[in-house]
């Protein structure tokens, strides 16, 4: 039984289409990426999952339940834009959020009480929240959503407003809970993130699924670059083998120029070099550039309409 | 389908949720200085009321009058008799010189100017009103200086001391004897009042007392609706603008969180009135004691506190489901501001009535508006002491109970659309939003 399945599901609020014709499923235990550009319908897409909103079209399955809200004390949820009462102390928020998820007053100060000390909050536990710093709101909030030890987690893009430290931090929760048996849903639009994280991906641009896979699937769908650094001439390079363009970069050095050659889909990085090689051309210096999910995403999401992640 | 253990199961956990939501409402404003304001603000305005005539009249004792009768009016007695008693309404004072001198109104009055503008000439009064009759007994003149353009009390007493001097100076004209003219002067009925409604027929105190009770029960809803949902629009404000409501209904349903955050603020009322409650109760048990029992009795006349409970309950949620929804849309107060303005002369028009549904319950228009929703759980609280027929107060509350069913579920479709939404409020989302068909 998957954690999650979505199956046609599709949301229009009017004559807009936020979301179409989206399938996926994720497994138990897994750390799945929600990818995709502002406005490509990832919290349209979360929102149905929760069942905030109801989907227009297809069917959604929460752990194992179709009906919406039944799953609700088993999920644990952070939203892209976050606050809690100023007035509450973070362990009053963590008791307050853990108790509507059924979690008894005393469980619930208990074990906020050791995740808030284990997030280096212990201080600040008996502070009003708006005496807190931004970074330190964000962590009650995530504590809030995870002291019920939800089942199924789903992150609104859980980085964004973190200094690097507390994003790292942020990383290692995420891979804790994965451990020990959660699954783990987050959105994001940064990809250095994902690409640590997860195990599949979704990728959604303009309200639809361009991709659906592993790490290594996505960034197959992105071209290998070959970087090669000498006293080249454009045009000679432009008639290597497999090329699907060549691209001068800024800047020469000690008489070198360097040139990025983009290889076509299947284009294989061995014969272009052994090509040049053949040719004899000036190469001082050469470097394989494998894609990153970045360049995947730009590929991606570039046939739908978007340039930058 | 769910078994009915997991349906008890489900009851149990939906009822704690509403418990848990409606209790951090009570308690986060139990911690503010406000409550605690509101909670003494009322015994404080209660005694400032009580207190006031006495106070003004400390403030503003009495003032200073002199009559000046140019042409032997015999008035003059009459309205010194008017002005005096127990506590004199002004203080009569002899006219200065030139004033008494005088030949004419006008130059009496032109004499007396001085005197009313200002500090007075040296060695005379300084007066606050004059009065100066020409004519003749059976005609009065009367020429009325004031200091102040609007008091129009003394004016009035001094004409109809001066109108009583005229009727008996013509009735002694016809030729009647003047003790019989001074007998019919102080002629007078003696007035008894009977009502069916009355306990004993002759209406007493008590008998008015429920319907004094119910007018004040509804003062009682005004200010829990005034207050609570000023309170309610302001949370959910906060949550909306924080972000917490989207949070909020992920681990609450939209009638758990709802019924939750309306519960608690009506707990906050509640605490508030049943203060004042308790503080009236002392302040009466104290001040005349046999009237506890009257109260107390008043209270449960026509099942008055029985009904005013359903029409209180049905009124307060129907206008709280309505503030929550509008909060629902806002993220700064400002915003709600432009929806708040109709709907609080909504619930301002009711009490414009209240008055005359306390003088005369079974006026037409009484009967029709208070089955009017809006207007029901108002004038009905009025109206009930009085003992409407069974049929209206019953359909008033069927009425009232669908219309509330209503509100509740369309504002709790605006809600959820509302929590979820982001930009301004506009007209067109609010309408999405109750049609369900915005998010």
């Amino acid at each position: 039984m998957s954690a999650l399945e979505l199956d046609g599901v599709g949301k229009r609020y009017g004559d807009f289409h936020a979301v179409r014709d989206l399938s996926f499923k994720v497994e138990p235990g897994s750390i799945f990426g929600f990818l995709g550009p502002n406005g490509a319908g990832k919290t349209s897409t979360l929102r149905m999952v929760l069942g905030l909103i109801p989907p227009t079209t297809g069917r959604i399955s929460v752990l194992g339940s179709s009906r919406p809200g039944v799953s609700l004390d088993r999920i644990g949820f952070l939203p892209e834009e976050r606050g809690l009462y100023r007035l509450m102390t973070p362990l009053d928020a963590v008791v307050f959020f853990a108790g509507l998820k059924g979690v008894s007053a005393s469980v619930a100060r208990k074990r906020g009480r050791a995740m808030l000390e284990a997030q280096g909050l212990g201080e600040a536990i008996g502070r009003p929240m708006k005496a807190l710093s931004k970074g330190m709101a964000q962590k009650v909030q995530l504590i809030c959503a995870l002291a019920h030890e939800p089942e199924l987690v789903i992150l609104d893009e859980p980085f964004s407003g973190l200094d690097p430290v507390n994003q790292q931090g942020l990383e290692g929760l995420i891979r804790d809970l994965a451990r020990r048996g959660a699954t783990v849903i987050f959105s994001t639009h940064v990809m250095a993130h994902a690409e640590r994280l997860c195990e599949r991906i979704v990728l959604m641009a303009q309200g639809r699924k361009v991709f659906d896979g592993t790490m290594a699937e996505a960034r197959a769908a992105a071209p290998t670059r070959l970087v090669l650094e000498g006293a080249l001439d454009p045009s000679s390079l432009a008639t290597l083998p497999g090329l699907a363009s060549v691209d001068r970069q800024d800047g020469v050095v000690d008489g070198a120029s360097l040139y990025t050659l983009t290889l076509t889909p299947g284009g294989s990085a061995q014969a272009v070099l052994k090509a040049a090689l053949q040719r004899d051309l000036d190469i001082s210096q050469f470097r394989l550039e494998t894609p990153t999910l970045h360049d995947a995403f730009i590929v991606l999401t570039k046939a739908h309409g978007h340039d930058e992640p | 389908m769910m078994s009915p253990d997991m349906v008890s199961t489900n009851m149990a956990a939906s009822l704690n949720r509403l418990r848990l939501i409606a209790t951090r409402e009570f308690l986060s404003y139990l911690r503010t200085p406000g409550f605690w304001l509101s909670l003494m603000i009322g015994p404080i305005a209660a005694s400032f009321g009580a207190m006031a005539p006495a106070m003004m009249h400390q403030a503003a004792p009495a003032p200073v009058l002199t009559v000046v009768d140019l042409s032997d009016t015999g008035a003059a007695p009459a309205i010194a008799a008017a002005l005096g008693g127990r506590k004199p309404l002004a203080i009569l004072v002899r006219p200065p010189a030139a004033a008494a001198q005088a030949t004419s109104a006008a130059e009496a009055g032109g004499a007396l100017r001085p005197y009313l503008s200002g500090d007075p000439p040296a060695g005379g009064p300084r007066l606050d009103a004059a009065a100066i009759l020409s004519g003749s007994p059976e005609a009065i003149v009367v020429d009325f200086w004031s200091r102040d353009i609007n008091d129009s009390d003394l004016q009035m007493v001094v004409r109809g001391a001066a109108a009583q001097s005229m009727q008996q100076a013509r009735l002694r004209a016809a030729g009647l004897a003047p003790q019989l003219v001074a007998q019919l002067s102080t002629a007078a009925p003696a007035v008894h009042s009977y009502s069916p409604r009355a306990a004993r027929g002759q209406v007493s105190m008590k008998d008015r007392l429920p319907s004094l009770l119910g007018l004040g029960l509804a003062f009682v809803l005004f200010f829990a609706i005034f207050t609570g949902a000023g309170i309610l629009l302001n949370s959910v404000i906060e949550e909306k603008s924080s972000r917490i409501l989207e949070v909020l209904l992920s681990s609450a349903t939209v009638p758990e969180l709802l019924g939750g955050k309306i519960l608690g603020v009506a707990g906050v009322s509640a605490f508030i009135i049943a203060g004042w409650g308790a503080m009236g109760l002392l302040a009466l048990q104290r001040a005349a004691p046999e009237m506890v029992a009257e109260v107390g009795s008043a209270l449960m006349t026509h099942g008055l506190v029985v009904w005013f409970a359903f029409f209180f309950v049905l009124g307060y949620l129907m206008y709280a489901s309505v503030f929550a929804a509008i909060g629902a849309f806002c993220e700064t107060v400002r915003e709600a501001q432009t929806l708040l303005g109709p709907i609080m002369i909504l619930i301002s028009l009711p009490v414009m009535f209240l008055t005359l549904a306390l003088e005369h319950p079974d006026a037409p228009l009484i009967v029709v508006l208070s089955l009017v929703p809006p207007f029901t759980p108002f004038l009905m609280t009025a109206r009930l002491a009085a003992g409407p027929p069974l049929w209206q107060t019953l359909g008033a509350l069927v009425l009232m109970a669908a219309t509330t069913t209503a509100v509740v579920w369309l504002c709790a479709r605006a809600f959820r659309a509302g929590a979820l939404s982001t930009g301004k409020l506009d007209l067109k989302r609010l309408a999405l939003g109750l049609l369900g068909r915005a998010g």
